[in-house]
């Protein structure tokens, strides 16, 4: 009963809520497909949530403490080993190498990556000794460097635009050499910068000829992610290439209004103009945003707001290094998720291949997000044991 | 706590917290504008691409004649379609072989050959992939059940009924009726995205009445998916019915008259003076209206284009022909009116000298002395070169014109033509000489450059009768529009005994019995081409009754023997058939 009486309410409750709004979104979207599997994929993604329950009570209520003792190190030489598999046995779904046998390693291995972080930074782990130091940040450098690397090999530039805030953020919490995070983290945002420069000059309308050429040489993107940013930098240009997917994400989500369509009146989705190969995954928030309106997206943004802050308080309130590592490793991989999906339907970030938690189809990121949740509900319940 | 500096500072959790709330918040604005602020945007882009207007056509109205007997009416007609959805593939040339194939299997097995080619498919998958297809229009009921028994069916083609258009009396009036054809005017044009291809008018009524006729189109939104097929669609306005139009056109005499000209090359217009209602217009040779549809087949065409006698061109009212005698009483009308004494005579020698040439009479040892009346009568060349050559081209121009010769009648149909009457600025305009008195001489006695059309001239001989020139009038809901002929009454009198002699024992003798009523007319005979080319135009206009005339009538014959011989006889017959009991 003590356990229970820690247990996040809130948390739960909100997961669930989300859990129900996905399932509804994955029906409607289904509608639209003609294939079985696409039609009844609310059904096995419901049967993948429950699986997911048992696993999150299962992760709840068994100490993390004790669990990341034994597993943090396994976790992340797993992660790594399903990451360099899928490289070499993995098979291509649209351009990627992303799935292997029933799952997708990159969903896992940023699971994996959190833990192992917080395990070795929580207080008691390998690198108290250097945490703050040099060492204790060219350890977590490589750490995440590591998986980053494997997993734009796929590649899936998503995955590692979330992982590695999440995971900067867990080692700046961590108190690891703040200059050395610093100097990443210009260096990463003045490449971002760079990147966005040089795809506007070249790509900029009346560019002179062979500029393009001359620039593209500097920038480290492949051609379909080139597109994405162009996409991103000029939305009205080639709306009928390139630009197609956003502009429809953006009709889908406008023609939404204020209280929507009404449940399987997407038209968007219904008519197929918004892909059916990402309606389902990646702009499943299109087809809820038309069929819900301004109500349903500010529902589901008030549920994610809900869950994360409230895995926010978790971090807050866990009187445990690990604990608020692992709590806040989570909340911000959940909330880059959020942000960053929803942020590309409307054209705010270049698109990337994201899903949405708890909304796009995807049992393996489901039950990465309900396991996440899980040790945070963990963290929750044992994180406070201050004195024994 | 266990670590007096916890290893986690409250800094980077609430600064979490922070950024996760602005984040959340930003999205939340953003969604604002797009879904409140700008939705109707939006709304509309969707509506843009995925929702098709559609031109729906109302049933066109009918054509009747005078005494309500159908000239022009729809049937139904079935017409096997396809409907693109059915073959749609992951792409167009996928769709494509589908559909072709699918075609041919049903060809082989109705026993048709494709009838659309492979171009129209192509361009229909592309353009309009939510509408059906005709494969092939109107069907006859062997091939439908053919089609029909065959089990199970073909996938994706069907039956779909249409109107077509039917003319009961076949190649009747023809040139009058007109033809209609499938529009197919650029969709891209109006606000609609298709039409249901509607019939229009090509030629004739059909064509001059399209608007009348032609029902008012409905609306249909279709919502079509993302790569443009339908996916339900919505009767937005119901279509109308067009309207029914009575003719002047009396279809009993128009037969008749058609019964005169088989055989011939000519043309006949029968109208009733009082009014201007064109009783019967007939050009010969004909066409079978019903062959133009659905639509003419190709070898139809050609054997229609490539016919030297022209069964296409109405010969009626926009046939031009040289009047040659039946012009002579507009020359007398002229000549009395420049004040020539109705009892002042010529000489006829039996031909009349000009210059070096000679303009030979009917008769060659001449007619002796004549008045005008006799003139008439015996249609004496002499007479009447004499009498032009003595008013000269003015009065004679200005004659024919106030007869409405040398333009157009403004006949309620798109074929009217003009014709000439020449006088000096035309010829300099045309051919670049002068005017000779050759001229006026060859154009006193309806010759020369002179060019009237058969409609043209009944209204002239209705005009002698009633005094009046008359609009002629197909649609009997235009008003009757009459002009006084600028003519002394006593002069009309003169020309109109004149008339009246020519067929009692006159060049027009007709039968007498059968006909109750006085006849007025006047034959001619006018020589058209030089040498081995040289052929005859063997005309009659009449009158009648003679003294309150209700008909009017003018009837060539290409290649006759001669207006008394060849065309009066075929007039008689057709007032008896209006005047007699028959």
């Amino acid at each position: 009963m003590a356990k229970l009486a820690r247990f996040n309410w809130i948390s739960f409750l909100s997961m669930l809520c989300l859990i129900a709004l996905g399932t509804v979104a994955i029906h409607s979207a289904g509608q639209a497909r003609t294939g079985e599997v696409f039609r009844e994929m609310w059904v096995s993604n419901l049967a993948t949530a429950g699986f997911g329950l048992v696993v999150y009570f299962a992760l709840a209520f068994s100490d993390y403490r004790r669990l990341l003792a034994w597993t943090a190190v396994p976790m992340y030489v797993f992660a790594i080993s399903v990451l360099v598999a899928v490289l070499a046995f993995g098979s291509t779904v649209y351009g990627g190498r992303r799935w292997l046998w029933f799952f997708q390693p990159s969903e896992i291995s940023k699971l994996c990556v959190i833990c192992a972080v917080a395990r070795m930074y929580g207080g008691d782990g390998l690198f108290e000794s250097i945490r703050t130091g040099f060492g204790g940040f060219a350890a977590g450098a490589a750490m995440l460097a590591l998986p980053c690397v494997l997993i734009l090999l796929e590649p899936d530039l998503g995955t590692t635009l979330v992982l590695i805030p999440s995971v900067l953020l867990m080692l700046f919490a961590a108190r690891v050499w703040r200059r050395g995070l610093v100097a990443v983290l210009l260096t990463l945002s003045v490449a971002a910068v760079a990147v966005l420069g040089l795809v506007y000059e070249a790509e900029r309308p009346g560019a002179p000829p062979g500029r393009r050429e001359a620039i593209m040489k500097f920038v480290p993107l492949k051609d379909h992610q080139i597109k994405r940013v162009r996409v991103f930098l000029f939305p009205e240009e080639d709306i009928h290439g390139a630009g197609y997917t956003l502009r429809q994400a953006k009709i889908s989500i406008g023609s939404g209004g204020l209280t929507g369509r009404g449940l399987r009146k997407a038209r968007s989705n219904m008519l197929k103009y918004l892909p059916e190969s990402i309606s389902m995954n990646d702009f499943i928030f299109c087809v809820y945003a038309e069929e819900t309106g301004f109500a349903g997206s500010i529902a589901l943004l008030s549920l994610a707001g809900l869950l994360l802050l409230s895995c926010a308080w978790t971090a807050h309130i866990s009187t445990d290094g690990c604990g608020r590592l692992l709590a806040l490793g989570v909340t911000a991989l959940l909330f880059a998720h959020f942000f960053v999906n929803i942020a590309m339907s409307l054209g705010m970030v270049p698109i990337t291949g994201l899903p949405l938690p708890f909304i796009s189809a995807g049992r393996t990121f489901l039950l990465t997000a309900m396991s996440g949740l899980g040790l945070v509900q963990s963290v929750s319940i044992h994180g406070r044991e201050t004195t024994k | 706590m266990s670590d007096s500096s916890p290893v986690v500072g409250d800094f980077s959790v609430l600064g979490t917290a922070l950024a996760i709330a602005i984040g959340l918040a930003t999205l939340g604005v953003r969604l604002y504008g797009i879904q409140v602020l700008e939705s109707d945007r939006y709304a509309d882009a969707g509506d843009v691409q995925s929702v098709r207007s559609v031109l729906t056509g109302g049933e066109r109205g009918r054509i009747l004649d005078r005494n309500g007997n159908i000239l022009a009416e729809n049937r139904k007609a079935v017409s096997i379609v396809l409907t693109p959805d059915e073959f749609k593939r992951s792409t167009r040339n996928a769709t494509m072989s589908g559909i072709t194939g699918a075609i041919d299997r049903v060809a082989s097995a109705v026993g048709y050959r494709p009838a659309i080619t492979d171009r129209a498919i192509e361009r229909h998958v592309r353009q309009s992939p939510a509408m059906p297809m005709f494969v092939w229009r109107d069907i006859d009921d062997a091939t439908l059940a053919k089609f029909c028994e065959r089990e199970p069916g073909f996938p994706g083609f069907s039956i779909e009924e249409t109107f077509e258009r039917r003319y009961p009396y076949g190649s009747a009036a023809a040139h009058v009726i007109g033809y209609v054809g499938r529009d197919t005017a650029d969709a891209g044009e109006s606000r609609y995205h298709y039409s249901a291809q509607e019939m229009k008018g090509r030629s004739g009524i059909e064509s001059y009445y399209d608007g009348y006729l032609r029902g008012v189109p409905g609306e249909t939104r279709i919502v079509v998916d993302s790569r443009g097929y339908r996916v339900e669609s919505k009767v937005v306005v119901e279509p109308k019915y067009g309207l029914d139009l009575r003719l002047a056109l009396d279809i009993g005499l128009q037969l008749a008259v058609e019964r005169q000209l088989a055989g011939e090359t000519g043309a006949c217009a029968a109208i009733d003076p009082r009014n201007g209602d064109v009783l019967a217009l007939a050009s010969s040779p004909s066409f079978d209206l019903n062959s133009f549809v659905p639509t003419l087949s190709r070898e139809l065409y050609t054997r229609y284009a490539d016919d030297p006698a022209e069964p296409l061109l109405n010969r009626a009212s926009g046939g031009s022909y040289a009047p040659g005698s039946t012009f002579k009483p507009v020359t007398a009308l002229a000549g009395l009116k420049a004040g020539y004494p109705e009892d002042a005579e010529y000489e006829c020698t039996g031909a009349f000298a000009y210059g070096s040439m000679q303009l030979r009479c009917a008769r060659r040892w001449g007619h002796g002395l004549l008045d005008i009346r006799h003139a008439i009568k015996e249609s004496c060349n002499t007479f009447f070169c004499n009498l032009g050559a003595d008013i000269g081209t003015n009065a004679l121009v200005s004659a024919a014109r106030a007869f409405g010769l040398g333009s157009k009648t403004g006949l309620d149909l798109g074929v009217d033509a003009a014709g000439v009457v020449p006088d000096a600025q035309w010829k300099m305009r045309t051919y670049r000489e002068k005017w000779y008195y050759g001229d006026l001489v060859q154009m006193s006695i309806g010759q020369g450059m002179l060019l009237t059309t058969p409609l043209q001239m009944a209204r002239v001989a209705g005009a002698i009768g009633t005094g009046y020139l008359v609009l002629p009038r197909l649609n009997l809901e235009i008003p009757v529009e009459r002009t006084k002929l600028p003519f002394a009454e006593k002069d009309l009198a003169v020309v109109r005994d004149g008339m009246r002699m020519v067929v009692d024992g006159g060049t027009g003798r007709l039968g007498g019995e059968g006909v109750p009523v006085a006849v007025a007319g006047k034959t001619g005979t006018a020589e058209v081409g030089k040498g081995e080319r040289r052929r005859k135009n063997a005309w009659f206009i009449a009158y009648a009754p003679a003294e309150n005339p209700s008909f009017a009538i003018a009837m060539v014959i290409e290649n006759g023997d001669s207006g008394g011989g060849t065309t009066a006889p075929k007039v008689d017959a057709i007032l008896k058939r209006v005047f007699g009991d028959g």
